[in-house]
């Protein structure tokens, strides 16, 4: 289940508001190689929801969308395809 | 068409935050952006300004600096981000920086070149125009 994802990088993007979340994530897609499970942790919940479209538009795979609400943030899960 | 060419002549927060952010995301998606700061949008850049952070602001713009345990990046601060990360490109208005009598080193150092309109005119003719 998604509580299992093991990212093989996460980004800490937590206290960013928009578009630091996502610009956070573009710089890190850039530099790894496809394949790369990434783990996106984000408080701002428009990213939660802009990340996901920019994922699928770039053409790289969203895995899940984890709402930690204890902690206040989401985890965004995505796959890495080039 | 291939990319914007935004014409940034605002100096309110608002649309520079707006304007920050959507030349940054495009930019960052490999969709080609050139900005060209002229009049009141160039002198947003101006470093004194930015130290005091002497912008006109309406409401949201009001709560945005207000927010408290939120990191809200300036729309210079994305801009510098988004130009390591794919095709955009600053330009500073000749003309307003000859009235103001300034150099670019008067502005924050987002800026890649001077240029006039026609050399705005000729980066902007395969793009679409957006005017703030």
């Amino acid at each position: 289940m998604s509580e299992t994802i093991q990212p093989d990088v996460t980004v800490d993007s937590r206290g960013a508001t928009c578009p630091g979340p996502l610009m956070d994530l573009i710089g890190k897609v850039k530099k790894v190689d496809a394949g790369t499970v990434i783990e996106l942790q984000t408080t701002d919940s428009s990213s939660s929801h802009d990340v996901p479209e920019w994922v699928n538009k770039a053409g790289h795979e969203m895995l899940d969308i984890v709402e930690h609400e204890d902690e206040g943030f989401w985890s965004v899960f995505i796959e890495t395809t080039k | 068409m291939t990319g914007y060419a935004i014409v940034l002549e605002s100096a309110r927060l608002e649309r520079l935050q707006a304007v920050g952010n959507i030349a940054a995301i495009a930019a960052a998606s490999e969709i080609p952006v050139d900005v060209f700061a002229t009049m009141g949008g160039l002198e947003a850049f101006d470093k004194e300004r930015i130290e005091t952070m002497d912008y006109e602001v309406g409401e949201v713009g009001q709560a945005m600096m207000e927010v408290e345990g939120m990191e809200m990046p300036m729309f210079y601060e994305s801009i510098a981000q988004a130009k390591e990360l794919g095709p955009l490109n600053v330009y500073a208005c000749e003309l307003s920086m000859d009235i103001m009598g300034k150099t670019l080193d008067d502005y924050h150092d987002v800026f890649d070149d001077v240029l006039g309109v026609s050399g705005f005119l000729t980066h902007a003719q395969d793009k679409q125009v957006i005017f703030v």
